[in-house]
């Protein structure tokens, strides 16, 4: 068996075969899985990776262990040299400490974040003596690479929530705002907790390519979040066919029906959840219940309460919100107009040159319809 | 004589962040700090909130635990929504998510986040293996440790003479880590997963029941993934507990604690009674075995010891104290030449009714209850673990650093042994056609409810209060608010505290034996 530095012990029937998934998932195509096979197989030594934990929960952590591509044992034996992580590590206090010093001043190190700093109440996250604050000052300018993995190390999360009671802020907007850097080369895997397999994938993509992949204007990889949840989900053809389940637990709920009228977010969520799937590739959330928007900035205030409707979406047929409005109203400027984007990017195929679109549904009664008429606009900005 | 102080900061292979500090004097520590390095205000910005998303903020509080948690969330506001009684199904679903979540969390709990503390790793290449399975591991470890890149093996006390293992267990204990990451996978599969939507934050509840009745598919794959998770703990798990103990029998006469023991209880059988629970409720004072009733309503807060003001807590009620001011205070230098401040912990001090005691919780305290319940699995087996060590009669002894070990793995045995139960209960439930499974409540202008479910690192219970149909007061007290409670106003030292004073300390240079038994609390 041919060895390889990456993936030891697979053969390399299996390894191609890995390699064409990775290679379609970023965006190669099945003829990239040579240039993937050899951007793995050309790293002689482990790279170095260290981890560190702000205000988190250790579910990001917690997602790493549910790995299977790869599996967990393979990666932090065989394929990465994972010199500091708090939970996984056997060294404690001053010797983990020691770890991450002698990481940081060799200066060849690729750094995860999993958490957000505190910036209003410094202490109310520091470790080994430092707020995280100093932590980011002194690793940032160091490390050859900064993945924020989870929506705290993006953008906050839950502890970011309004009023935000210790001032969290994601790692980018940190460094703008503290260390006066405009760009930080930050890469963000939101979602919550955050996907591991993303992560791992999107590591791919940087020693395949040897750059940053490209971003959206949140930070987060295009190639894993450019579609909306319901661009992709499985259940996108109950909703153009109106087939909504009405209350949880209703016989609609076996038939694999559509969650929008439980408060199903998936129609202003931009992940790759109903691709690449969790744990394993196994399950995804629209199996067990409604999307709640969790890789979107502020999603907290944004896309709560999570069991209502997203609002003023009353039926496919309204077009023609872009991108970047999309994002600048997750930001918070108003809930009202996202649903024009839903449509957008719902019916917009249909809407050229296709037929007239269904009678307004159930969630009219509840949600005033909005201005445009139905197939006004000829241009879905979303696609 | 020497004094030194000791400062462990981070403790690692652990949810949270953790300092402890110790005073280790001739030997043996006669004080001890255990400060929680993170806050993040869920009491204060969960506050206006719609009442029908609690669940979804508990599960954030803990990534290793979020099932627990959820439980807490969603039973506690539906209760304030007036839903007094889960349907049936509702409750053997959420036996399911549990028993998902218990047996991988155990599993992670006594590899990744234990082992080490024992496991001599690097001592496993001087092991003899006979098999073809332990060659390749130890082949495995060689190329690793050869590569001179140690990675998250490096600079752990492997030099100490505290290690106690022969090498050929060294190496089994090693290969069973890394067969133990599969297995708390498989064990994630089962419920969380297939029933859940993704581990960790599932979907599936929501107040008043479940979102939805599982397919028979995923009640199936639950079923075999249990199985073999089963498998994993009767063969592997509780056979490497019952090899690597004797080696460390020492553990079983140091940290005894305070000998308090405090159980919401865990999974429900059909009575819904918490004192009927497959790890029922109860409460025990002084290390005296006799199991009283207890009330989730009897916590009291203090924060004397707290970053918050001193009359902040007073005893009070949780849901009428609240995170509001902080009075956060420089901790200590990390060097030990400073002992703790006054306030030196983002955790307040939570104490348990009138007698306004510490109160350890965790496997020691429920397989206590369930013993003294008199649960025929639990009595079997605590009775044959103590005859099996020479103690027959003699359950007392548990109450220790290795008897919280021994709890631990029995109570992943019982949970496994009736992970299939659940599941059969449901399935007979659907074939008579009860398929209720959420009343689907509505938010009420006001209304009061609360948890009271244990997570795997013991008791936790979380309380909501509504006005004018948004969240007008919530208060979370998990496990580790109990065990790694500080000071509380009297001074009295918390659990963990007091479990650590006397502890010997062979070096204090490399505090393992201060390590291990911080990790038996599971923090």
């Amino acid at each position: 068996m041919e060895e390889m530095s990456l993936f030891p012990g697979v053969t390399r029937r299996d390894f191609l075969k890995i390699c064409g998934g990775l290679a379609a998932l970023i965006g190669l195509g099945q003829a990239g899985a040579a240039d993937v096979a050899e951007a793995l197989t050309a790293i002689a030594k482990r790279p170095n990776v260290i981890w560190s934990d702000f205000q988190e929960c250790l579910g990001c952590s917690v997602n790493l262990l549910q790995s299977r591509t790869p599996e967990v044992a393979t990666l932090i034996l065989q394929q990465i040299s994972l010199n500091y992580h708090e939970a996984v590590m056997a060294a404690a206090g001053n010797e983990a400490e020691q770890n991450f010093s002698d990481t940081v001043s060799g200066g060849d190190f690729f750094w995860v974040v999993e958490g957000a700093i505190a910036t209003k109440v410094p202490g109310a996250m520091t470790v080994h003596g430092e707020t995280s604050m100093d932590i980011v000052r002194k690793t940032y300018p160091k490390a050859k690479a900064t993945i924020a993995i989870g929506s705290c190390a993006c953008y906050g999360n839950v502890q970011a929530a309004a009023p935000n009671p210790t001032g969290a802020k994601g790692l980018t907007q940190f460094i703008k705002d503290d260390m006066g850097i405009a760009n930080p080369t930050v890469i963000n895997i939101a979602r919550c907790p955050g996907n591991a397999e993303d992560m791992l994938a999107t590591l791919t993509y940087v020693l395949v390519n040897k750059k940053v992949p490209p971003l959206d204007s949140v930070g987060r990889p295009k190639f894993l979040y450019g579609a909306l949840v319901h661009d992709n989900c499985e259940r996108r053809a109950h909703f153009e066919q109106g087939n909504y389940i009405e209350s949880f637990g209703d016989e609609h709920c076996a038939d694999s029906w559509c969650w929008f009228k439980m408060g199903c977010k998936g129609p202003v969520t931009y992940a790759p959840c109903p691709v690449t799937r969790w744990n394993g590739h196994q399950s995804w959330c629209i199996k067990a219940g409604p999307c709640i928007g969790c890789s979107e900035p502020a999603f907290w205030d944004t896309m709560a309460p999570f069991y209502s409707p997203v609002p003023n979406i009353a039926a496919p047929g309204i077009v023609g919100i872009s991108d970047s409005t999309f994002t600048a109203i997750l930001v918070g400027v108003t809930a009202g107009a996202i649903g024009a984007h839903l449509i957008g990017t719902a019916v917009t195929h249909r809407l050229r040159g296709g037929g007239p679109m269904e009678p307004a549904r159930g969630t009219a009664a509840e949600a005033p319809a909005t201005e445009a008429p139905p197939g006004g606009a000829s241009d879905g900005g979303g696609e | 004589m020497a004094r030194t102080n000791v400062v462990i900061d981070p403790i690692t292979r652990i949810e949270g962040h953790l300092r402890v500090t110790c005073v280790v004097e001739n030997g043996k520590v006669t004080d001890a700090w255990n400060t929680c390095t993170l806050f993040r205000g869920f009491e204060i910005f969960m506050k206006d909130r719609d009442p029908r998303d609690v669940w979804h903020y508990t599960m954030r509080i803990c990534g290793v635990c979020p099932t627990p948690h959820g439980w807490n969330g969603v039973r506690a506001s539906e209760m304030a929504m007036g839903v007094d009684r889960m349907d049936d199904n509702t409750r053997l679903i959420r036996n399911m998510m549990e028993a998902s979540q218990i047996a991988y969390d155990h599993i992670l709990w006594f590899y990744v986040l234990n082992a080490f503390d024992y496991v001599n790793v690097p001592n496993a290449l001087k092991a003899k293996p006979t098999t073809p399975t332990l060659k390749a591991v130890q082949q495995q470890l060689k190329t690793f440790v050869d590569s001179g890149q140690l990675g998250f093996l490096a600079n752990m006390y492997w030099d100490n003479p505290g290690y106690k293992l022969p090498a050929d267990l060294d190496l089994e204990l090693t290969a069973h880590y890394l067969q133990s990451i599969e297995m708390q996978q498989l064990a994630n599969d089962a419920g969380g997963v297939f029933l859940g939507g993704k581990y960790p934050m599932i979907m599936n509840y929501a107040p008043g029941g479940c979102t939805q009745l599982p397919g028979l598919e995923d009640i199936i794959t639950y079923k075999q993934r249990m199985e073999t998770v089963q498998g994993f703990v009767d063969t592997v798990v509780v056979p490497d507990l019952l090899a690597i103990a004797p080696y460390y029998i020492g553990l079983a006469k140091v940290g005894q604690g305070v000998g308090n023991f405090l159980s919401w209880g865990v999974l429900d059988e059909k009575s819904q009674d918490p004192y009927d629970r497959l790890f029922p409720r109860g409460g025990i004072y002084g290390g005296k075995l006799a199991v009283e009733k207890v009330d989730p309503d009897q916590t009291k807060m203090y924060t004397k010891h707290s970053f918050y003001p001193d009359t902040l807590g007073s005893g009070k009620h949780p849901l009428d104290v609240g995170q509001e001011p902080q009075e956060y205070v420089d901790l200590a230098p990390v060097d030990g030449s400073k002992l703790p401040n006054a306030k030196y912990d983002w955790t307040q001090a939570v104490r348990y009714g009138d007698r306004e005691a510490p109160m350890e919780v965790g496997p020691l305290a429920q397989m206590l209850m369930a013993y003294l319940a008199g649960r025929p699995e639990a009595v079997q087996l605590v009775d044959s673990t103590l005859a099996a060590v020479g103690a027959a009669g003699h359950p007392e002894i548990l109450i220790s650093a290795l008897g919280r070990i021994v709890a631990r793995v029995l109570k992943l045995k019982i949970n496994m042994d009736n992970a299939q139960r659940w599941a059969d209960e449901l399935l007979a439930n659907m074939a008579t056609g009860v398929t209720a499974v959420n009343s689907m409540p509505e938010v009420p202008d006001s209304g009061e409810g609360k948890g009271g479910w244990d997570a795997p690192r013991g008791a936790l219970c979380h309380y909501v209060r509504i006005k004018n149909k948004k969240i007008d007061s919530f208060a979370a007290v998990p496990a580790s608010n109990w065990n790694f409670s500080p000071r509380d106003d009297k001074g009295v030292r918390g659990p963990v505290e007091e479990a650590l004073v006397g502890l010997p300390v062979a070096d204090a240079a490399q505090p393992l034996e201060i390590l291990r038994l911080v990790h038996t609390f599971d923090p």
